[in-house]
């Protein structure tokens, strides 16, 4: 497409910058962003890489003379844009002297947050020559400094703007900046393929089972009310069949039941874009008498690097209405790994309400000698099965 | 902390993006300013095939005001308002929004469009636009449609978007004459996804209001009528009469069954509707006379 941006046969893009003033172009996969271009390719180590999602602002540059997180600007998006790092302010006058007034008020101690956090004072003093403390603590608010608990910099920060403000000196804004995200040239195309996979390596299975009869304190824990159009012995009559509820579970495939009150299988889940399969096993407990039962699971997903551990405790009583039922389900789970780093429980409740609503429909039908509705066409589901059977066979020749 | 390898394709045209979208095979995702897609990208909660960067078509990077609308492009950003780049037909509402979400590296480049296309029920645009009774412009190839905000977001990080179709524009009527606008978000941390949302624009002389409580776990909850939030009319008083079980009950039945989250969104509710129809001032009392 655009010129400028030729395919280059390993997957990488031709990606021009400006970088301290300078053209330079250097070879990127799109997927790289611009602290891991200009750290590693123009060894330009002066941008930090802290979190690398966006949270700590410790890779914060200018692209287009404007603050942005590097780590959040992939290299695919930035092409032709101009890049100031940490080491391109060395004769900025402004930075020259939020770099005294740091030295001065003890403003940094191990140094890591520091580049960024003068590029997001130095945009503040720019900005906002009228900031007090508070705004200047909130313009700072997305720059993470563990040593000096702030107040240094705050002092640093404010010392420059009552300085500039003496002299006499307003913001300083960019006039002619146009509309959209800072470092996206409008109207430029570009495409860069895929490179082809490498195969991809095994996925290393989890290690030991884990325990599932010690004790278990779930970090978020929830009610879900399924309400059924069936009295309350057919229900729990059919929660006795794991096969039927893991038909009627949205996402849930059966793969093994290696004792009475054990079953092995997975659990596909849709978060938005982000779609986690965990497997793992789960151990079953019912009480006849109370009509309620006991589910306690552990599971991982497909990457190994997010893992789940819950129980749901539920008891079927009558519904509203003569011969329905109430399924109400006390759900328990800790989740780790990065799913949890990302995911909040509230995404979590919904998404179990939306799972817990099909559940329900689906119960209904299967007690109304309706088949549960036809998965998708494309039922992922299939692959997940040849997956989960793959690791069951891998546990098996372990043991 | 390295996304997994995706093809990048930047159309320069609408119907070249339409086209790739529709024909793409596997697994696409398109990307704006990419500051809520990239940490799930960064973090491989995401792995798609083909990310789609929409940034490049000039249509999409445009603001206009018709007959009173302000309509804009799904790739202006939070910065972009937050500075005045573009026309104010909210009497500041939006400005106000936009100037308190995330952080100013993050407005540089996050979207109003990206950020409702993602639908984190936590997120401002997703609350706020639905309390300004805004609609959103979808395009699919050689399709366009119209809908309001406040069905668009069917759920967390769900919406109405069937495939093929993207969000490229939104329409956001003028502030009614003599409307209050109040909005207050409660986070732990400045600049961290809320915890709880209010958005409430109030006309007292009118006697209409609409109330959004947002950051709840699916979309925010919409009060198209707000009279039974004040006892059933909406005046320039009104601050003084908000029923606090009203509140309780609407988000009781909207779901929310913990009594201290609840609490928590209703005392940012009471807070947004004293920043719109501030209260008399309350006569001091001296504690000991």
């Amino acid at each position: 497409m655009s010129a400028g941006l030729a395919q280059t046969p390993t997957g990488r893009m031709a990606l021009p910058l400006t970088v301290n003033g300078r053209a330079v172009h250097v070879e990127a996969e799109p997927r790289q962003h611009l602290g891991d271009v200009l750290r590693d390719t123009l060894t330009l180590t002066g941008t930090h890489l802290g979190c690398e999602h966006g949270v700590c602002g410790a890779c914060t540059i200018l692209l287009d003379s404007e603050p942005a997180r590097a780590c959040l600007t992939f290299a695919g998006a930035c092409a032709g844009a101009s890049v100031t790092t940490i080491e391109g302010l060395d004769s900025d006058a402004i930075t020259g002297e939020l770099r005294a007034a740091f030295n001065r008020e003890h403003a940094l101690q191990c140094g890591y947050c520091t580049p960024g956090m003068l590029v997001a004072a130095r945009d503040l003093v720019l900005r906002i020559p009228e900031a007090d403390e508070r705004r200047v603590r909130i313009g700072l608010s997305g720059n993470l400094c563990r040593c000096t608990g702030y107040a240094g910099i705050v002092r640093a920060v404010l010392s420059v703007i009552a300085e500039r403000r003496a002299r006499g000196l307003g913001p300083e804004l960019q006039t002619d900046r146009p509309l959209g995200p800072v470092g996206a040239r409008c109207g430029q195309g570009s495409a860069v393929a895929l490179h082809p996979q490498v195969a991809v390596a095994a996925v290393a299975a989890p290690t030991g089972t884990p325990d599932l009869a010690g004790p278990f304190e779930p970090a978020n824990r929830f009610e879900q009310v399924v309400a059924l159009s069936f009295p309350p012995q057919a229900v729990f009559g059919l929660l006795a069949d794991i096969e039927a509820i893991a038909a009627c579970l949205p996402g849930a495939v059966l793969t093994a039941r290696p004792a009475d009150d054990t079953v092995e299988g997975g659990l596909q889940v849709r978060i938005g874009p982000i779609a986690a399969t965990f497997r793992g096993r789960a151990i079953i407990a019912r009480d006849e008498a109370a009509m309620s039962g006991h589910v306690r699971g552990v599971g991982r997903d497909a990457g190994g690097r997010s893992s789940t551990e819950g129980e749901i405790r539920y008891r079927v009583v009558p519904g509203g209405t003569p011969d329905t039922a109430r399924l109400i389900l006390d759900v328990g789970y800790t989740l780790t790994g990065p799913l949890a780093q990302f995911g909040r429980p509230g995404l979590v409740r919904d998404l179990a309400g939306r799972i817990a609503g099909q559940f329900g429909e689906n119960l209904d039908a299967r007690l109304a000698g309706r088949s549960a509705p036809a998965p998708a066409p494309l039922n992922p589901l299939r692959l997940l099965l040849g997956l989960v059977r793959a690791r069951v066979a891998a546990w098996l020749g372990r043991s | 902390m390295k996304p997994a390898p995706f093809a990048w394709e930047r159309p320069a045209s609408l119907p070249a993006l339409l086209d790739r979208l529709a024909e793409a095979g596997g697994s696409v995702k398109l990307i704006a300013g990419g500051q809520s897609l990239g940490p799930m990208l960064n973090l491989r909660l995401v792995e798609p095939g083909l990310v789609l960067d929409i940034t490049g078509v000039p249509e999409l990077r445009e603001a206009r005001v018709e007959d009173g609308t302000l309509v804009l492009g799904a790739c202006v950003t939070h910065a972009d308002i937050e500075d005045g780049r573009v026309p104010d037909t909210t009497g500041g509402a939006l400005q106000r929004v936009a100037s308190a979400i995330a952080y100013r590296p993050v407005r540089n480049r996050g979207t109003v469009g990206g950020s409702l296309a993602h639908a984190d029920p936590a997120a401002d645009w997703v609350s706020a636009l639905t309390a300004l009774d805004a609609e959103v412009e979808i395009a699919g190839r050689g399709r366009r449609r119209r809908m309001a905000v406040a069905a668009f977001v069917t759920g967390a990080l769900e919406t109405a978007l069937r495939p093929g179709e993207m969000l490229v524009a939104l329409r956001i009527p003028p502030m009614p004459t003599g409307a209050a606008w109040g909005y207050v978000k409660h986070c732990a941390k400045i600049g961290e996804f809320a915890h709880a949302i209010a958005a409430v624009r109030l006309e007292p002389e009118a006697g209409r209001g609409r109330v959004v409580i947002g950051a709840v776990e699916g979309p925010p909850v919409l009060v198209a009528d707000a009279r039974p939030l004040f006892g059933g009319r909406i005046g320039p008083d009104c601050a003084g009469r908000f029923l606090l079980s009203v509140a309780h009950t609407i988000l009781r039945e909207a779901g929310l069954t913990d009594p201290v989250v609840r609490h928590v969104h209703v005392t940012v509710l009471a807070r947004a509707i004293a920043q719109a129809v501030p209260l008399p001032a309350p006569r001091v009392v001296p504690e000991a006379a």
